[in-house]
């Protein structure tokens, strides 16, 4: 079973959840859907486990022609989609016959949509994972986004497999309509080189995402950020700039300070570098990330790891049968 | 009636390749929009005359479907 690639979209990739975990000590970020509520949904809805790898589309969606009867769901933002020009409802599985084209435009509401099909996608795991991770050229279709001509492997469906069945309006997040966002941060690994003056201009400042966001960092513009003696008075090999620091280990979701620019480490990010990380955006939270759009404004919101972790059990709590319903 | 050149994703106007006056061919491009640090060219669907343009270089944080550049 396949389907054809008419139009690839902006950058849409093959991507499976959580990851390629276990080689983030050897570069390999964990790639994977950026928002995983999203993604997990359009899985359960087909009858597939999870984390079954399906398609991320970014802000511009794909356009595919079915080869078989296949059983579909398009989750996240709201790309316009449309089966041989009817209109597809979001959070829902769908049936299309063979030669029926699914077309995707650009996204109305969010940023990132998400396209599973029953089975699965069927393309080699690398380190464990298909998900696409373009900039080393691994995972997915040949290592990288969706190109117009290709023919896209699927799996075998599960038999629950069916048309009809829907993600509770409850159990959807929630996309910002107001251009504004509430980002948890957990403070840390790099707290104590920013002065407390610093802290509290980082927690109560309007963000704004910059346009060169992508999923290895999304990029913010906001004020200055003050630091502490030991981002002044420091050895010479941690750098000349007070948010250089020697060498170290980066969290996934890192806020890291290039200079004066924050840049929240996502995805595709790197696993290490010189720069420090006062904050870390919890994965958790990582789907409102996934969801806005360049000129759109955050406000960060402190949270202990406890509270971070109870964000992750309640979103997988909510990634679940129970938040579908049979029409 | 005129043509309506909208913008096809959320992003920067990284550059505007043409103003009012300029006589364009089908498929010449006539801004560039940036997102994720890739060029996303927007092409005239039409041959005309540019009529309006919207959208200036380096402008910030544009939405999507939004209005950029008319044809007559």
């Amino acid at each position: 079973m396949s389907f054809a690639v008419i139009k690839p979209g902006l950058e849409t990739s093959v991507q499976d959840w959580p990851g390629r975990y276990g080689y983030w000590n050897q570069g390999f970020p964990p790639s994977g859907p950026m928002d995983s509520w999203s993604f997990r949904l359009a899985n359960l809805l087909v009858g597939n486990p999870a984390g079954a790898p399906g398609l991320e589309c970014q802000y511009m969606g794909p356009t595919i022609r079915f080869d078989d009867q296949t059983i579909f769901s398009v989750t996240g933002a709201d790309m316009q989609p449309t089966l041989d020009g009817a209109p597809v409802p979001l959070w829902e599985s769908v049936t299309a016959q063979p030669g029926q084209v699914l077309a995707m435009t650009f996204a109305k509401l969010g940023t990132r949509a998400y396209v599973a099909v029953a089975g699965g996608i069927e393309v080699a795991p690398w380190l464990g994972s298909r998900a696409t991770f373009h900039k080393a050229g691994i995972g997915g279709m040949g290592g990288y986004a969706l190109k117009a001509g290709q023919t896209v492997p699927t799996g075998e469906p599960a038999p629950e497999a069916v048309a009809g069945r829907r993600v509770k309006p409850e159990a959807r997040p929630a996309i910002a309509t107001d251009r504004r966002w509430e980002i948890e941060v957990v403070p840390g690994p790099n707290d104590d080189w920013i002065d407390a003056e610093g802290h509290h201009r980082f927690l109560s400042a309007d963000w704004k995402l910059s346009g060169k966001s992508d999923r290895t960092g999304f990029r913010l513009d906001g004020p200055d950020w003050t630091s502490t003696e030991k981002a002044i008075n420091k050895a010479p090999e941690h750098g000349s700039l007070p948010s250089n620091i020697i060498d170290q280990g980066y969290p996934l979701g890192a806020i890291n300070l290039a200079g004066q620019t924050p840049i929240i480490l996502v995805n595709d990010g790197p696993s290490m570098g010189g720069f420090i990380n006062p904050y870390t955006v919890p994965q958790a939270a990582f789907w409102k990330l996934a969801q806005s759009k360049p000129g759109e404004t955050y406000r960060f919101k402190a949270v202990t790891v406890a509270q971070a972790q109870a964000m992750a059990r309640s979103l997988s709590a909510l990634c679940a049968e129970a938040s579908i319903t049979q029409a | 009636m005129g043509t309506e050149i909208r913008t096809q994703t959320a992003g920067n106007v990284w550059k505007v390749l043409v103003q009012p006056g300029d006589v364009v061919a089908e498929g010449d491009v006539l801004f560039i929009m940036e997102v994720m640090k890739m060029e996303v060219p927007h092409t005239a669907p039409v041959a005309g005359k540019v009529s309006k343009v919207h959208v200036a270089n380096d402008q910030e944080g544009l939405d999507a479907d939004a209005p950029a550049v008319e044809l007559e």
